[in-house]
Parts: structure tokens; C-alpha cells; sequence
């Protein structure tokens, strides 16, 4: 593959070496760029002569230098002000004076199947610029959003290579597909980690349900458009980001030592009538297990792009290169990156095109439990005993929770994951007729993921050790493909502008996994790692795969009248092969509405607003990613069914599920009423937005008796309702000062309230969150009238102090340091049918602050972000299957006899009725951090210039350097476990979650 | 250029109006008409005779699951009674204290999985009741299928009547609203069904299979099973028949004790009925019976998670050199008959473990649930002789009765003479007394004793100590999700 990628690259050099042929006869011209409002000089202005591919830039103080035709024309461009064009007439000196742009007019944002001028959209869309990711330290362009654009709320996943979890507006489906829908240069997709965030140009996120709705069957989550980078007109520009940075674990929780350990035990062995563990509780520090097996890793980033363009051509060309430690020990990510782009104007007409992007990566992950496993473990265990052996819990007698050595699992944890893919479009655009345009563009994304696991024979502990080797191999291919044809009609005569689109596509998606795995298979090298060199009898293989098809057709109108009024509408009407007879095809219309007020008459004398923008859409919008053909009654051939008769075994079958009649897709009706405002010249920029979106006959659960019999306690069908409604507010102050210093500082808040409306099931409650809890104990429930998923149990109202306290209540088999449980429905008893509602996992609040300084040349972003309203399950805390650890806070502050406190339960936690979900367990999950704060510098052009450098800054950066919250365990930002298969309605368990990090980078940024 | 520009609106005009065409025709319902993949639709089931076979062999496999032979199983059947124990280390699944001490609420969620994992075995039969009439096929063959879900499904409404009292008694698969929330029946209902099935079961039934289908259930096992079924409602004449007839069909007692339970010897002559498991290489999901990993000795490789111990009331109730203590109880220190050494450290958390569910260490492959290989023995012949026994004194014949009782002891004894003596008195209570106290050492850990003593009426007196109460703990709780999710249809047991 990468043979290919050189061959192309050659290519492109070559077309370079004819394109930029110079003509003669040039003159050499000077001139200095200044800003009309306030007279200063502008750095970085875009100097380009006219009709040819020769340009330059302004230097820090606003003074250009370009040999140009005595004859030509200079273009003056620079985002925020009006392009200017200044015929060269033989002077040598051209200033050119930039007249600030309505902002809100000139600008353009990418909007489905095309762009628009801002001041048209009449829905809710966010842009945010490619530097403003790839200024973060984040790995993941998806991470990098977070806190950027209101009601985008963003957790992330700490382990290298892996993508957060991003929702836009609320959750909305559970059941169906919960990735957004990325659509990268015309092609589709459900995560973009694949690409490097230096590679992107433009994100614009489309939030409300009239935007979405062109993507009517996959956007119901949210749309992102990713425009990435292309060559810009001028000469050939190279330009190298490299960064090497440090991460290492922030707000690490303490845990108790050995001694603290060994007391916290007795006291519970003691409580539970029993002798003592530790016959001599003085054993001293013990081990720390999280400094045993976390460090500080290191992150190095490097990025070179070729990009340029004439008038007939442009190209990019970029080379990435990752390397990611994770914080545990062997965890280690390496990403390649190769991407290419060409642009080819044919003819005057005609434009065709392709983007490819190559992408390899090779993962050497960590142990899927360690986390989970470093909190448990013991401190009086040592990581190796006195021979070199591995200390071994089971001595200490831990019981089962604590019942491994972390540093042991680590020792024999051996799985790599390798991905390739290979993705991108071609495409072919035509204009005719003056008005017309036609695009047809054919797109691919092809991805082999191989993941290899060996576990060797081995014998660490009791509980750590393997007779036979086993070597387990799964192989993922992903097909899919896309065409796309649109015909835009765009015309302007008068006041009036009218832009219409038709479009159709049709999409193929094919997935396909293998499993296979096969026992005592030897290790001298890699090169062993083959399953046939196991034991015949040991090798199992199984299979699955998906298909399937989407064939869709839409249409969009956009009328404008005197830049005042704003009419937009849209259809798409979808066909997707998962559903069946009338549920084949769905529709999704929207419309939208917009005034701009500062545009008329009536406010021409006001001084207050220099944008006034009133918008208001409708959509609707689908999520077909439901899980396919549920409503198809399949037979059960699974291994677990097979009988054994005389020892062998018989294939066995059965029928174990019941299913819903028919299945659909999710619709969401979303409305959005949306309020711009500028102020100050637009030196002041404020946008409002109310939004309400409905996802009508989501796909939920609803409760099976279990005396139906079937193996799954629910069966999934279009039958519920859920609402998100809320606030979004985000407003941007950016200024110069006389005295030189550009900066913006930007602000936005999103508020989401989340609803279930109806379940077609009435009342009757879905209850998750148990995965990795104590017995497996529910912590959520998902019932109408409530957000999806709040945490439900009992109710803490102290701790029981004495056995006559206990004897007096209703918890008689509890005993003194027990929680004690509200009678919530005064019956005298404490049951199940005390549980009320605890908190709510879905954050009520995201905001962030986002700044830019520039002085000099000097620069400074420093963005904040958190979220608030919402609450945490320390589920790390309240799992106990044995001895496990306790934070060194709780030991503080457990209860130890009668008096000693009446918060906190004894070290007691995973016995009697303590370990049931409950209050205690419920924490505020808001944060506040300072997500990214990095300091620039860009040394002087006289000195670069030197080293025929056009530009060289050198930066540092920290993210999530400081992170204020109040929540017990290691890091409040806590999803839900899609690998132990759970969904939205069990988020915010914390078990098992990547801890915290801070990452502190250097880098260089470089243009030739 | 003009022309150039024409020409080439021209040609991509006709690509453009071909590649509509093109999709436009592919959009049809065929671009969009895709199998589904990998998974066999129903409407394809139930047609050749191998499907009718499947479907059997599913009854079979299911009965092994997590929620028929592990932590639901022990903790509804075993650890409330006074053999067993939690076990483990004190704060490892702490739930079973619950039931151990008789202070669970019927939110607990075993309730609901083991209530869940017998009507997933009934709902396999009903299946199968339901549908192989649709299969051409041998009708003897269709008949003795039949039987067999029959018997599953009397053994799955047993265990639920034993544990729960009436239940909503299903005998198809529901099709539509009405036959899908549906009331407890009573008591007595589901047992009439329980004996009308087993019943049917056993008139079909073969006395024995060839050994290609060893394992199945038999006539004997049918007539055992209803034998016990009438022993709960204290139907001795019927109790007495019906054991004499499974004595009529040739079982003995297998001659030692101990090694009856091994795996060597699964199904043999003693075996009325066993749940057959397997460790089958390259298949963990076919190797998942947790019966013995659960149960295994804790802190030792190839051993278990310790759990339901047998307790010191059990390690007591063995008479002086009773071989079967030994048999039935490993103990912390000792080395096993098959040469496992039970270290005596701190690894080793509790003191006994159940040995009528152990696999020799041996046999454990990494990977794979500790002996997944073991059977689970769910009636003996030493079962029948002792219900015969306990009917015939019943019945006032302790001759009969002695003759039973003594050939389970008989056997105990082996080739030992100094132990476990014949019993003889005549006197019905103090039979009464020896056949109970029979059944404690004989089918110790073997999920019966919990029952066992409810049924005959002692539960206050034996297990009134730990929290037993009478009029509320003869049966436990029904599950208040299934009664949340009836709409309130179902009702609660008194006392919950």
C-alpha cells in the first residue's frame, strides 16, 4: 500500500514542476496591509497575484514583498475582512487598506452537501476551525471538540487509539446506533480516528434537526462535517508539526496502604464474627499498586504536508506519524498516517478530484480489567516476593475480588491490534448553464482490523496462571461504499438568491468478523503465533457478518430575499434494507426560517446591533442503525446449546427469544429557535438557541415475564418516546487593542434536559447498570417521566450506631455500621419498593471558555471546560466480592464504633444489605478543568528568513493540566462500557475507567 | 473553448442521466432486498427430523446453564439449609447470606434468575410440544421426543413449585396477549401437571438407550421424578408404587460411594438421572457448566470459587466412621482420593468443600471453567430406595421400609463391618427419624436437603435457628420484577 502512496506522491511532484512554469517580465513589489477601522497593520494577510499561483503573506508587521506583472492584480485576502483587489499599474509600492466584513455576511459554513453563507443557514450549525483542533494536545480530533461548541458534551476514553463517547443535544437513542454520523469529504462514517487531526480543515457540526435532516436516516445523533485540508492557491508549501509530550495520571486518588488495609480488613472480618485476617495490622506502606504499574508515557506526534494550487490544480499531500504510550505499563499506540488530495480543472467546467486517505495502526493494548484491577488490589500483597515470584494474594487470603496481581496480569497480557484502512473519494463536478452544478462523487472506506492475543503457560499466582497456551486471533473486514449524485441550482437575480439541490445516493455496508483460537501453541518468536500450530482438537473458529444496503433521495430549497429573509426546505426520503414492506422507505422533511433583522430599514439608525438574526427550524431526522432484523425470529444454534450423550457432543437448537411484529427506524422531530446577535461591529458575536427534539418510537426494551422463558429479560421494539429539550447559549468577544494585542475569548453553556415521555410497556421500569457491580446489583432504571438511566436505589439516611439501634429498626439482620435505608413507602419494611431516584449519569450542564491571545509574537489559548448536573456511581467503591482495597479518604472516614460518624458506613461494604445501589454510591460527577492552556511563539521573520523559512513557532502546551472536582474517584468522566455490551441506559458506573491524565507537550510548527 | 465546453456538457449530461439509471434500477428492491446473515430464520426450523433433534438436544444442554446448576440453584436449594454454607471468603458474594439467614426480600435478584432459568428449560419443551408435529418424521421417534421435553419440563415445574409454590403454568408457547401475562396457578395445579407430564413420559419412555444416546431421560428417570413428586405431597401409596417400579427395572447401587461421583463414572448403574456436561476442547461455550467451578476448592489452581461448603452441622450428622462423611466432605489438609493435596494455608479459606461435585485438579484446562466435565447427579437410585423406604413406613410396612433404608446403608458401609449397622426398629416414628437422617448423609449436597426438610414439616425446628419462619419460609419469594412486570397480576407469598 504504501508503494502506492509513493507512486502517487511522485506524481504530484510532477504536476507540480509543470504547473508552476513562471512567466517573465515581473516587477517587485512592497507594500504594507493595514486594517481600516483602526489603521493597524494586519500580519498574515494572503497576497495573491491574480490568475496565477503566485503569493505571499504579510510578515508580523504587515509588510509584504511579491514579484508580480507590471500589468497584474493583487488579491488581499484575510478571513474577516473584504477581499481586496488592487491592480499593480507599475508602482512598486501597493498598500492596501483591508475594510473590515460583516462577519456574520462573509462567512461560510459548510452545511450538508454544500456550503452556505452564514447569514442564510437557518438552522443550528457550529463550525469549529482545523487549528483549533489540532491546537489541542488531543490524539482524537472527536476529543478535541470538547468544550468548543454548546451542547456537544464529550467523554472521553483515555486509552490510546480509543474514541470518546460524543453526543449532541442529549441522548436520544439507546438502542440504535449512538455515533454520531461523520461525513468526511462526501464519504460516511461512525468514528474518525482515523484521521489526523493536522489533516483537517474545517468540523462543522450540525445540531438542530432541520440541518440533520438532508442525512434523514443516520443523522438522528448528530451530523459532523469534516473538511479536510486542500491546497490553497500559491507556490508549494511544506509545512512540519511535530510535538513530543509527557502523560502522566492527575488527581490520582490515594489509596490505603498495607497497615491502614490490614486494620480496615479486621474491622470487617470483626464485624462479621470473625477472627481477625491480620494476626499484626503494622505492615507497613505495602505495595502502591497504581505507582507500581502506571507511569508517565510519552506521546510523540509528527506531521509533514505538501500543499499547493494553481489556478488549474491544487494538491495536498500529508504524512502522520503517532506514537502513544498509555499510562500502563506495555500499553503502546502507533498510528501512520498517509493522506493525498488532487484537484483538477479540466475545463473551465469541469473539476474532478479525489481524496485518499491510508491509514495503519498497530495497538499493544492493556489488560481490559486492569483498571478495575489496580483499585482492588491489595497493598499487603508485594509485587514480587523475596525468590523473584509473584506475590500471590491468594495467601493473604483476599477472596475473590482482589484476587490477582495486577504486575502479573500485565507480565502475560500479550494482545496486539492492527487496523488498515484505506478510504477516500473520487469525484467529478460540472457547472453548466451558468447556474448549474453537478457533482458526482464515489466513495470507499476498506478496513482490516487483526487482533492477536497469546497467553503463554504460565503460573504467576493461584489465580494467574494458564495449563495450556492458547492463542486467539479475530479478524474484522469492513466494505462499504457510497455514490453520491447532486445537482445544484444556484442563482441570483435582484434581492432574490435561490439555491436548489437534488440529490441521490445509494450505500453498501459490509462487515464481517472471524474468531478463532486453538490451544498449545509454542512461543520462541512471532513468527510461532499461527493457530495450526495447536493442538487439532483445540481449534475453534466462529463467524458473523452484517449487510446492508441504503439507496436515498433528497432535495433542498433555499430562498433568500434581500438578505432579510431566509426560507430553507428539505426532503429526503431513505430506503434501507434492514426494514421490511412499509417500513422500507422513510421521509424526512424540514423546514427553516430566518430574519435577519439588522437588515432592515427600521434598524439602520441603531447602534446597538450590528447583526440581528432571528431563525426558527423544524426537521425531521432517523437513526436506521437499529439492531438489524430484530424482528425476525431466528433459531438459536449457539455452542451452549449443544448435548452431550454419552460423552459426545450433539448439535442442539432452539428457539429463545420472542420478537416485536416489525421493526422501524428512530425518528426525531427536532425544533430549534435560534437567536444571532453582533454587537460592537461584531467585536461582540452572541447566538441563543432553544431546541426541543423528540425521538419518537425509539427502540427500547420493554420487560419480558421472565416465565416467557426467553434468554434476554426484554425485547427491543419501537416503543418508546425520549425528549431532550434545552438552552444553548455561546458568545465571542475578539478584539485588537491599539497596543498590538489580538484575542478572542468565547464562551458557551449548554443545557439539556433529558425525558423519557412514553413506553408503550406503561410503567414498568428497565433496569441496567450492573455490569461489574457487587452481585450484579442494578443501578439504573429507565422509566417514563425520568431521564434515561438514573441511578435508583435506597435511600441513606445515616449509619446505624448500636445493635439497639438496629434492633429498633426495620433493618433487623443489619448491623452497627450498616447504612440505614429511608422506609420510603412506610410500610415498615426496607425492600425493593423503597428505591427512589438518586441522580441523574446525563450532565444537565457542558460549558466551556475558549481563548486566543496574540501579542507580538507571542500567542496564548487557554480553554476551560466542565460539565455540571450530573452524578457519578462509585461503583470502584461499592464492588466487593472480597478483601478489596479502600480509597485512603474512606478509611479516613468509615465508621469505626458508635459516634464515630453518621455519613459513612463501616470498612463493611460489600456485606449484608450495604452493597445494594443506594446514595452513598451516588456522587456529583461536575467538573471543571483547564482543558488546554498553550503559549506560542513565532520567531521573528528576519531571523527565519535567514534559514529560508517562511514560519517557525515553537509551542507548549498541557491539557487537563488542573481539574477541580469533588468526585471521590479517579476522574468524574465516566461513560458506559459499550465492550461489556451495556447502552446509554447504564451510564456513569464507574468501574474499570481510564484514570484521569494530564498530557504537557513541546512542539515546533513549521512552514517552508 | 465554447465548443469544448458544450461537447462536454454533453457527455456528462449522459453520464450523469446513465449513472441515474443505473442506480435508479439498482435502487429497486433487489439493491435493497439483503439476507439476513449468519442466522437461520424460524420459518426454516421445524421441518426434517434433525430438527426435531436439535431441538431435543437443546432441552438437554440448557438444563446445565448458569441459572439451573450454579449460584441461583445454590442459593434458592442449597445454602438456606443447614449442610451448606456460603463459603468462600467472608465478603465474596455476600447476597447468599441473604437466604442463608432468611432476611431476603423479594427484590433480590436470584429470585428472578432462578425463576427465569427453569421457565427457559419449559419454554424449550413447549417449543418443541408445540411444533414437531410439523416435522415428518418416525412417529415412535416424534413420541419418544416428546416424552423427553415432557420430563424437562416437569423436572423445571418441580424445582419452581418447590421453591416458589404456584406458578403461572405454561404448557405452550404464548402467541398472543392473552396466553402472555397469565395468573399463579395453584399448588396442586402445577403438581397435577407436573405428574400428568411425567406420567406421559413414562409410558413412552425407553427403560434404557444405546449408548449413542446415553444420557436421555429414561422411563426410570420419569418414574423416579414422579415418584419424588409425590413424595412433596405426601401421596405414599403412590410414592411406593411408583419406586417399586423403578426397583422393578434393574438399578443398583453403584459399590463405592465415592467413586460414583467421579467423572469416570458418570451415568452408571446407580444413575437415574444426570445433567451430562463436558470440557470439549476449542468450545469454552459448550464447556459452561459452572456446577463444579463454583463449588471447587478455593486458593488452588485447577479448584474453584469455593462457594456452598458443606457446614459443621453436616460434618456431625455423619455416624461414627460413616465412609460417606469422607465422600462427601473435602477437608482443608487432606489429599483426595485422586491425589490432590488441599494445602492447609490461608489460601485455602474454609475448611470443607463439597466433594460430590469435585473434578481432580487434573483435569482442569486453562481457559476453561473448572470442571465444566462433571455431571450433575439429579436422581440416584440411593434416592429412590430411601423414598421407598419413607412411603412403605408411611404405609405401615417398616419390613419394606428396613429393606430399602439398609440397602443404602449397605452399600455405605462397603466392606466395612463396624459401621453403619443395620437399622431395625419397626417403631414408625423412629423409622421415620432414620430414613429423614438417611437422607441427610446420602444425598447431602446434592440440592435436596433444603426441600427435604420443609416438606417434612420440619422447617421451624431445623432451620428455625437461622431465621427459618413458619408461614412464610415454606416457600420462598416470587420475584418482584416478574410481579411488577404482570401489572400486579401475580401475587405475592405470604410473609414477603
Amino acid at each position: 500500500m504504501r508503494r502506492i502512496f509513493t507512486k502517487f506522491s511522485v506524481l504530484t511532484f510532477l504536476c507540480l514542476l509543470f504547473i508552476n512554469a513562471v512567466s517573465a517580465q515581473d516587477i517587485t513589489v512592497r507594500g504594507t496591509v493595514s486594517d481600516g477601522t483602526d489603521k493597524s497593520t494586519i500580519p498574515a494577510v494572503s497576497v495573491v497575484v491574480k490568475g496565477t499561483t503566485k503569493a505571499t503573506q504579510t510578515d508580523v508587521n504587515g509588510k509584504y514583498t511579491i514579484s508580480v506583472p507590471a500589468n497584474g492584480t493583487l488579491v488581499f485576502t484575510y478571513i474577516g475582512y473584504t477581499t481586496q483587489e488592487v491592480p499593480v499599474n507599475n508602482q512598486t509600492t501597493v498598500n492596501a487598506v483591508m475594510a473590515s466584513s460583516s462577519q456574520q455576511l462573509e462567512q461560510v459554513v459548510v452545511v450538508g452537501y454544500g456550503t452556505q453563507r452564514k447569514i442564510d443557514v437557518t438552522g443550528a450549525v457550529a463550525s469549529v476551525k482545523g487549528e483549533d483542533i489540532s491546537k489541542q494536545a488531543s490524539q482524537n480530533p472527536v476529543s478535541a471538540l470538547q468544550g468548543k461548541v454548546a451542547g456537544v458534551s464529550i467523554t472521553n476514553n483515555g486509552a490510546p487509539g480509543k474514541s470518546p463517547q460524543i453526543t449532541i443535544r442529549g441522548t436520544g437513542t439507546i438502542y440504535g446506533k449512538t455515533s454520531l454520523l461523520y461525513v468526511v469529504d462526501g464519504v460516511w462514517y461512525d468514528d474518525i480516528n482515523f484521521l489526523n487531526p493536522a489533516d483537517i480543515a474545517n468540523i462543522s457540526i450540525l445540531k438542530d434537526a432541520s440541518s440533520q435532516s438532508i442525512y434523514g436516516i443516520r443523522a438522528a445523533n448528530g451530523v459532523v462535517l469534516v473538511t479536510t485540508v486542500h491546497g490553497k492557491l500559491g507556490d508549494p508549501t511544506v509545512n512540519y508539526n511535530g510535538s513530543v509530550g509527557i502523560q502522566r495520571i492527575t488527581n490520582a486518588v490515594k489509596m490505603t496502604d498495607a497497615s491502614e488495609y490490614a486494620t480496615a480488613v479486621n474491622e470487617l472480618y470483626n464485624i462479621s464474627g470473625l477472627a481477625p485476617l491480620f494476626v499484626n495490622t503494622n505492615l507497613g506502606k505495602g505495595t502502591d499498586w497504581y505507582d507500581q504499574v502506571l507511569r508517565s508515557a510519552m506521546v510523540t506526534n509528527h506531521q509533514v504536508s505538501v500543499n499547493g494550487a494553481s489556478e488549474k490544480s491544487s494538491y495536498n499531500f500529508s504524512l502522520g506519524y503517532l506514537n502513544q504510550d498509555g499510562i500502563v505499563e506495555n500499553n503502546n499506540y502507533k498510528r501512520y498516517t498517509a493522506r493525498l488530495s488532487n484537484d483538477f480543472q479540466i475545463f473551465k467546467s469541469l473539476k474532478i478530484g479525489y481524496n485518499v486517505t491510508g491509514v495503519s495502526s498497530v495497538s499493544r493494548d492493556a489488560p481490559s480489567n486492569i483498571f478495575r484491577a489496580l483499585y482492588a488490589a491489595s497493598p499487603v500483597v508485594p509485587v514480587f516476593n523475596a525468590d523473584g515470584s509473584y506475590g500471590d494474594p491468594a495467601i493473604y487470603q483476599l477472596g475473590n475480588g482482589s484476587n490477582v496481581n495486577p504486575q502479573a496480569t500485565l507480565d502475560f497480557y500479550n494482545q496486539t491490534n492492527k487496523q488498515y484502512k484505506i478510504t477516500g473519494n473520487v469525484f467529478a463536478e460540472l457547472k453548466f448553464a451558468n447556474h448549474f452544478t453537478f457533482k458526482t462523487s464515489a466513495g470507499g472506506d476498506f478496513s482490516q482490523e487483526e487482533v492477536r492475543s497469546y497467553t503463554p503457560v504460565y503460573k504467576a499466582t493461584t489465580s494467574q496462571l494458564a495449563t495450556n497456551s492458547t492463542l486467539g486471533v479475530d479478524r474484522i473486514e469492513n466494505r462499504n461504499w457510497i455514490i453520491e449524485n447532486t445537482l445544484t441550482y444556484d442563482n441570483k437575480w435582484g434581492a432574490h438568491s435561490l439555491t436548489v439541490l437534488a440529490g441521490q445516493t445509494a450505500q453498501r455496508f459490509k462487515s464481517y468478523t472471524i474468531n478463532a483460537t486453538a490451544q498449545d501453541v509454542p512461543y520462541s518468536s512471532e513468527g510461532d503465533l499461527y493457530l495450526s500450530l495447536g493442538t487439532a482438537a483445540t481449534r475453534s473458529i466462529t463467524d458473523k457478518g452484517s449487510l446492508n444496503t441504503v439507496a436515498s433521495y433528497f432535495s433542498r430549497v433555499n430562498y433568500g430575499f434581500d438578505n432579510r429573509y431566509l426560507l430553507n426546505a428539505s426532503l429526503r426520503a431513505d430506503g434501507a434494507s434492514q426494514f421490511f414492506g412499509n417500513n422500507l422507505w422513510g421521509y424526512f422533511p424540514s423546514v427553516g426560517a430566518g430574519w435577519v433583522i439588522s437588515n432592515e430599514d427600521f434598524m439602520k439608525d441603531q447602534k446597538v446591533f450590528s447583526n440581528l438574526k432571528l431563525r426558527g427550524s423544524w426537521g425531521v431526522v432517523g437513526n436506521a442503525g437499529v439492531p438489524i432484523n430484530p424482528s425476525t425470529q431466528t433459531v438459536d444454534q449457539s455452542a451452549a446449546l449443544i448435548a452431550y450423550f454419552n460423552g459426545q457432543p450433539f448439535t442442539g437448537a432452539g428457539i429463545r427469544t420472542i420478537v416485536p411484529p416489525s421493526i422501524f427506524w428512530e425518528r426525531s422531530v427536532g425544533t430549534d429557535i435560534g437567536l444571532e446577535m453582533g454587537f460592537f461591529s461584531n467585536k461582540l458575536s452572541v447566538e441563543a438557541d432553544y431546541y426541543s427534539k423528540t425521538t419518537q418510537k425509539a427502540i427500547f426494551d420493554i420487560p419480558v415475564l421472565g416465565s416467557i422463558g426467553t434468554i434476554n429479560s426484554s425485547i427491543i421494539s419501537n416503543q418508546a418516546d425520549f425528549r431532550n429539550r434545552g438552552l444553548e447559549l455561546m458568545a465571542t468577544w475578539s478584539d485588537k487593542t491599539s497596543g498590538g494585542l489580538t484575542y478572542s475569548i468565547s464562551g458557551n453553556i449548554g443545557i439539556n434536559n433529558n425525558k423519557v415521555l412514553n413506553v408503550s410497556s406503561g410503567s414498568n421500569p428497565i433496569d441496567k447498570g450492573g455490569e461489574g457491580l457487587t452481585s450484579g446489583v442494578l443501578s439504573t432504571r429507565t422509566v417514563v417521566d425520568q431521564p434515561i438511566g438514573m441511578f435508583y436505589g435506597y435511600q441513606v439516611t445515616g449509619i446505624f450506631q448500636t445493635p439497639a439501634e438496629v434492633l429498633a429498626s426495620a433493618q433487623t439482620d443489619a448491623k452497627p455500621g450498616d447504612f440505614i435505608y429511608a422506609d420510603n413507602n412506610s410500610d415498615g419494611r426496607i425492600d425493593g419498593k423503597d428505591r427512589i431516584f438518586l441522580g441523574n449519569p446525563n450532565p444537565k450542564y457542558s460549558y466551556g471558555l475558549n481563548t486566543n491571545f496574540a501579542y507580538k509574537n507571542f500567542d496564548l489559548t487557554i480553554d476551560v471546560q466542565g460539565v455540571a448536573g450530573v452524578d457519578v456511581y462509585n461503583g470502584n467503591l461499592s464492588a466487593r466480592f472480597g478483601n478489596e482495597n479502600f480509597t485512603k479518604e474512606f478509611f479516613d472516614s468509615r465508621w469505626t464504633g458508635p459516634g464515630s460518624t453518621n455519613t459513612n458506613p463501616s470498612a463493611n461494604l460489600g456485606s449484608g444489605r450495604n452493597y445494594l445501589a443506594n446514595s452513598y454510591w451516588v456522587e456529583s460527577g461536575a467538573y471543571v478543568r483547564l482543558r488546554n492552556i498553550q503559549v506560542g511563539y513565532t520567531l521573528p521573520e528576519e531571523i527565519v528568513s535567514k534559514w529560508k523559512i517562511k514560519k517557525l513557532r515553537v509551542f507548549a502546551n498541557a491539557q487537563n493540566a488542573v481539574n477541580l472536582f469533588g468526585y471521590k474517584g479517579f476522574t468524574p468522566e465516566v461513560g458506559y462500557n459499550t465492550a461489556a455490551g451495556a447502552t446509554p441506559t447504564s451510564r456513569g458506573v464507574d468501574i474499570n475507567v481510564y484514570p484521569l491524565f494530564a498530557t504537557y507537550n513541546v512542539g515546533v510548527n513549521l512552514t517552508f | 473553448m465554447k465548443t469544448y465546453k458544450n461537447f462536454n456538457i454533453q457527455r456528462c449530461s449522459t453520464v450523469f442521466l446513465l449513472s441515474i439509471v443505473l442506480i435508479s434500477s439498482s435502487c429497486k428492491k433487489s439493491f435493497l432486498d439483503v439476507d439476513p446473515q449468519g442466522q437461520q430464520p424460524a420459518q426454516q426450523f421445524w421441518q426434517t427430523p434433525e430438527d426435531a433433534a436439535k431441538a431435543v438436544n437443546g432441552i438437554y444442554a440448557n438444563l446445565r446453564t448458569w441459572e439451573n446448576v450454579a449460584f441461583p440453584a445454590l442459593a434458592i436449594e442449597s445454602i438456606p439449609s443447614d449442610e451448606a454454607d456460603k463459603g468462600s471468603t467472608p465478603t465474596d458474594a455476600t447476597f447468599f447470606n441473604l437466604y442463608d439467614t432468611f432476611t431476603v426480600t423479594a427484590t433480590e435478584n436470584t429470585f428472578l434468575s432462578f425463576w427465569t432459568g427453569q421457565y427457559q428449560n419449559i419454554n424449550l419443551c413447549n417449543q418443541l410440544l408445540d411444533n414437531i408435529s410439523k416435522v415428518s418424521m418416525d412417529e415412535a421417534l416424534r413420541a419418544r421426543y416428546m416424552a423427553e421435553a415432557k420430563f424437562v419440563r416437569a423436572y423445571s415445574y418441580f424445582r419452581l413449585v418447590r421453591a416458589y409454590g404456584g406458578v403461572p403454568l405454561r404448557l405452550h408457547v404464548p402467541i398472543d396477549a392473552t396466553e402472555y401475562n397469565i395468573p399463579r396457578a395453584s399448588a396442586p395445579e402445577v403438581w397435577a401437571q407436573i405428574e400428568l407430564d411425567l406420567t406421559e413420559a413414562a409410558t413412552v419412555l425407553p427403560q434404557s438407550y444405546g449408548a449413542a444416546d446415553l444420557g436421555r431421560a429414561t422411563k426410570g428417570a420419569a418414574l423416579g421424578m414422579h415418584a419424588k413428586a409425590a413424595l412433596y405431597q405426601k401421596k405414599w401409596a403412590d410414592v411406593y408404587a411408583l419406586t417399586n417400579q423403578v426397583i422393578g427395572l434393574g438399578y443398583t447401587l453403584f459399590p463405592d460411594f465415592e467413586k460414583g461421583f467421579r467423572t469416570n463414572n458418570e451415568n452408571n448403574v446407580e444413575s437415574i438421572f444426570e445433567i451430562q456436561s463436558e470440557l470439549l476442547l476449542g468450545n469454552k461455550d459448550a464447556s459452561n457448566s459452572q456446577y463444579s467451578q463454583v463449588q471447587g476448592v478455593a486458593g488452588v489452581p485447577g479448584g474453584g470459587w469455593g462457594f456452598n461448603v458443606p457446614s459443621q452441622v453436616l460434618e456431625n450428622a455423619f455416624e461414627t466412621g460413616d465412609p460417606r462423611k469422607n465422600a462427601t466432605i473435602i477437608f482443608k489438609g487432606e489429599t483426595t482420593p485422586q491425589g490432590d493435596l488441599i494445602p492447609n494455608t490461608n489460601a485455602v479459606p474454609n475448611d470443607r468443600y463439597n466433594q460430590k461435585s469435585y473434578v481432580p485438579f487434573s483435569m482442569f484446562v486453562s481457559g476453561y471453567n473448572e470442571g465444566s466435565q462433571q455431571n450433575i447427579r439429579v436422581l440416584r437410585f440411593a434416592d429412590v430406595l430411601l423414598m421407598n423406604a419413607e412411603a412403605a413406613n408411611e404405609l405401615s410396612n417398616p419390613t419394606a421400609a428396613l429393606i430399602s433404608l439398609n440397602k443404602v446403608r449397605a452399600r455405605a458401609r462397603g466392606s466395612l463391618t463396624n459401621v453403619l449397622p443395620d437399622v431395625t426398629t419397626i417403631d414408625q416414628t423412629a423409622l421415620r427419624s432414620a430414613i429423614y437422617k438417611e437422607r441427610q448423609v446420602e444425598l447431602a449436597m446434592e440440592n435436596d436437603r433444603y426441600f427435604d426438610v420443609i416438606r417434612q414439616g420440619r422447617g421451624a425446628e431445623v432451620f428455625g435457628p437461622k431465621g427459618w419462619k413458619a408461614n412464610k419460609n415454606e416457600v420462598w419469594a416470587i420475584p418482584e420484577a416478574e410481579i411488577e412486570r404482570s401489572g400486579n397480576l401475580l401475587t405475592q407469598n405470604p410473609g414477603y
